[in-house]
């Protein structure tokens, strides 16, 4: 509790600097722009004369936009010629937002990525970095893995904004309440169905201890894994019928002994959303999240949050090692990409922004600035840096492949789990279907 | 010179409406066109792929199908329910009660918000598992299902968001019967009608032109409603596509999986299917539609 206050206190303090500082700019302005705009511009930049002008699109929680927004405007301020115009929304409908701005020819400048990035690099979509970096754009803080993740045939698309991983989130103050310990990186599924189902009978009518996690294509991959599969690799999927039998089988099994949330309740609360989560209400006790988001989550409730890894299988751990959740890129058409390439390189580099910034998009990948945030760190930072550095310690050294048209795998797992949990489908006949499906995505992602 | 600036001034006054014509109607009807017949992912060049598309269609998509019964559940569920609810309304506001303007207004109130965000955001709420709806119906002792999260119901909701928004409707039929002579009614209480027989004799026949065309463009409508279901399931059509109407999969073809030249078949389809419906309503108007004025 202290702590909290100690955080809004800093929080406040920061803000009202930033106030003050607005404050001055403000008084600055209008002189200067009722004598003349241009020449207003010209005193800010004498080099081009203008204020140049960016757009950035971004999708996350309240919470990063309020730190987004106020990263863009310190950079402002030390930029006096450049002026950012944050588009911020929720993940969802995000990309179907940006790929009508790609197809008009006028996308953001400045594109917030995910796992996707390949995707876009092959369409052409983004702008290669590689002439800016040790100039403009520093990443020499780096390891070598996050520059590695965004380069493809030997040029650089992406800056890593952070480091995370996909793992299970719990509210640990249910945990607590029901008098069951809380989730360890030794638990196996079978100790996972114990303890939701504990959770849900503790608690009562309309508590759950987990969401159903069958439609989430993370959690089918550390599944798989942990039996020795893998859901694809260079081209195809490395698993069959009968494991994808198996884990809808295990699902039903939870749903049948009430461990998990009924498919309704699940389809108007959906855990994607932080604020329909049951998790932030304290109804359902584990769902499935990339480690970052604790901060959109935490934020919307007083109850303490969590974060482990996925269950344990028969070949161990099913956990990837931590990875680049997401990066800044330059669209391809940007009439500013150098100073689209500064505004990135403020963002991972410099200490301001990364005070503001935090590890809402991961753990950041610039040492110096992760140095600075673990002096100063939140409760909720700890748990994301403790966590990070537990999956980079059990998770054993392979490189996890993205699913090609990941988007619409996405949509047919979700639609195989639907199908199975609201008993439109037998569990045979529905994996039947998905195994048809998934095939042909794989020869469709051959040809293009 | 004199007519030519009056031309002028008249083509001036179209040009905004002619742009927007180009623009946002023939333009894209034609590329539209073009596009079905390629793969066009929105960000590289539509390459050529001659009728694949329309292939895939009928014998590759195992959504399309599913998608067609939905839409088509929807559209002859709501159409009937819609109408008649109008005609219901429209009739008793016709009694000549007091306030008459004031509940036109408010009947017309849910067609104004239309096909509104936030309307569907409001009735995403109405329905949930403890929405007002089910709060009715527990008065009654009834438990409600999660209307909108159940794929067994999920489609009323939209059926019943569609019929609630009846005002525009209810408004055309009212105009047409204040058009419906007085005298002809007169006549009837004079030989003893009563209030059904008028109905049934005089109200309905000299009413069917407004029917017909209400049934036109509502089934029109219907075949194209995007919003309600974009809205209410989040933008999945789920769950189990229960509420993928073919506009929303449509949509999600062309700009989340970037496949727009099958969206663009896809509207050809819808094309072709609405002109068959509308066609064959007005193949049957001749036996059923009467224009007092004397044609056929």
């Amino acid at each position: 509790m202290m702590n909290k206050k100690a955080v809004a206190v800093c929080m406040l303090a920061s803000m009202m600097m930033l106030a003050a500082c607005g404050g001055t700019n403000s008084a600055n302005k209008p002189e200067s722009d009722a004598s003349q705009p241009s020449e207003s511009a010209s005193s800010t930049t004498p080099s081009s004369g203008k204020t140049v002008e960016l757009r950035m699109s971004w999708w996350g929680s309240d919470a990063r936009h309020e730190k987004t927004l106020k990263a863009i405007e310190l950079f402002e301020k030390k930029n006096p010629g450049i002026k950012i115009t944050g588009e911020y929304s929720g993940f969802d409908g995000y990309f179907d937002k940006l790929n009508t701005q790609l197809a008009a020819g006028n996308a953001p400048d400045l594109i917030q990525m995910g796992g996707n990035i390949k995707e876009y690099v092959d369409k052409n979509s983004l702008l290669d970095l590689t002439p800016y970096v040790g100039k403009t754009l520093n990443v020499s803080d780096f390891n070598e893995g996050v520059v590695k993740a965004a380069t493809f045939n030997g040029k650089y698309y992406g800056v890593t904004l952070g480091v995370s991983s996909f793992g299970l989130l719990y509210n640990a103050s249910m945990f607590e309440k029901a008098g069951v310990p809380l989730p360890t990186e030794k638990w196996t599924y079978d100790d996972y169905k114990t303890a939701a189902v504990q959770i849900s009978q503790k608690l009562g009518k309309g508590f759950y201890g987990s969401y159903d996690l069958s439609s989430e294509p993370a959690a089918l991959g550390s599944y798989l894994h942990s039996v020795g599969k893998e859901l694809y690799r260079d081209g195809d999927r490395h698993f069959d019928k009968q494991d994808m039998i198996n884990w809808f089988t295990m699902w039903e099994d939870m749903r049948k002994a009430g461990a998990v949330t009924p498919p309704d309740t699940q389809v108007a609360n959906p855990p994607t959303a932080v604020d329909k989560s049951l998790i932030v209400k304290g109804q359902v006790a584990i769902q499935s999240a990339a480690a970052s988001q604790i901060y959109g989550f935490q934020e919307l409730t007083k109850d303490k949050l969590g974060l482990t890894t996925y269950p344990n299988g028969s070949a161990g751990t099913g956990m990837a090692p931590p990875e680049s959740g997401q990066f800044m890129t330059v669209y391809s058409k940007t009439e500013h990409p150098e100073e689209a390439a500064k505004f990135i390189d403020f963002m991972v580099n410099d200490p301001d922004a990364g005070a503001i910034l935090g590890s809402d998009r991961g753990v950041p990948a610039s040492s110096k600035i992760r140095d600075q945030l673990a002096a100063q760190s939140t409760p909720v930072d700890k748990v994301l840096y403790d966590y990070i550095s537990l999956v980079s310690k059990v998770a054993p050294e392979t490189d996890n492949h993205q699913f090609p048209l990941d988007n619409e795998f996405s949509k047919l797992l979700q639609l195989t789990s639907e199908k199975i949990a609201f008993d439109a489908n037998s569990i045979d006949k529905s994996v039947d279907e998905f195994m048809t499906e998934v095939d042909k995505l794989l020869a469709k992602a051959k040809t293009q | 010179m004199q007519k030519y600036k009056t031309y002028a001034a008249g083509y001036l006054f179209l040009l905004p409406w002619l742009i927007g014509f180009f623009l946002l109607y023939l333009i894209p009807f034609v590329a539209s066109f073009y596009l079905s017949f390629t793969n066009y992912d929105l960000l590289t060049a539509p390459k050529w792929a001659g009728l694949a598309n329309f292939k895939t269609m009928f014998t590759d998509d195992y959504r399309l199908g599913g998608s067609i019964r939905v839409t088509f559940q929807y559209v002859f569920i709501s159409l009937p329910l819609r109408l008649s609810f109008a005609l219901g309304l429209a009739v008793l506001l016709n009694q000549g009660m007091r306030f008459l303007g004031l509940y036109r207004t408010i009947y017309y109130i849910p067609s104004l918000l239309g096909g509104s965000v936030a309307i569907s955001v409001l009735w995403k709420q109405v329905f949930d598992k403890e929405g007002i709806f089910n709060q009715g119906l527990a008065l009654l002792g009834i438990n409600g299902p999660n209307w909108i999260a159940d794929p067994r119901y999920a489609v009323y909701s939209l059926v019943g968001l569609s019929v609630w928004q009846f005002g525009a409707v209810m408004i055309i039929f009212l105009a047409g019967l204040k058009q419906i002579p007085h005298e002809l009614y007169e006549a009837a209480t004079v030989d003893g009608a009563g209030p059904v027989r008028k109905f049934a004799r005089i109200t309905m026949p000299l009413l069917t032109p407004v029917i017909f065309f209400n049934l036109t463009i509502t089934l029109i409508q219907s075949f194209q409603t995007f919003t309600k279901a974009f809205i209410i399931s989040g933008g999945t059509g789920g769950p189990i596509n229960s509420t993928l109407l073919y506009s929303l999969y449509l949509y999600i073809k062309g700009f989340t999986f970037m496949e727009m030249g099958y969206a663009s078949a896809m509207a050809w389809l819808l094309l072709v299917i609405v002109a068959a419906f509308t066609g064959l309503l007005f193949l049957s108007s001749r036996y059923w539609v009467y224009y007092s004025d004397g044609r056929d």
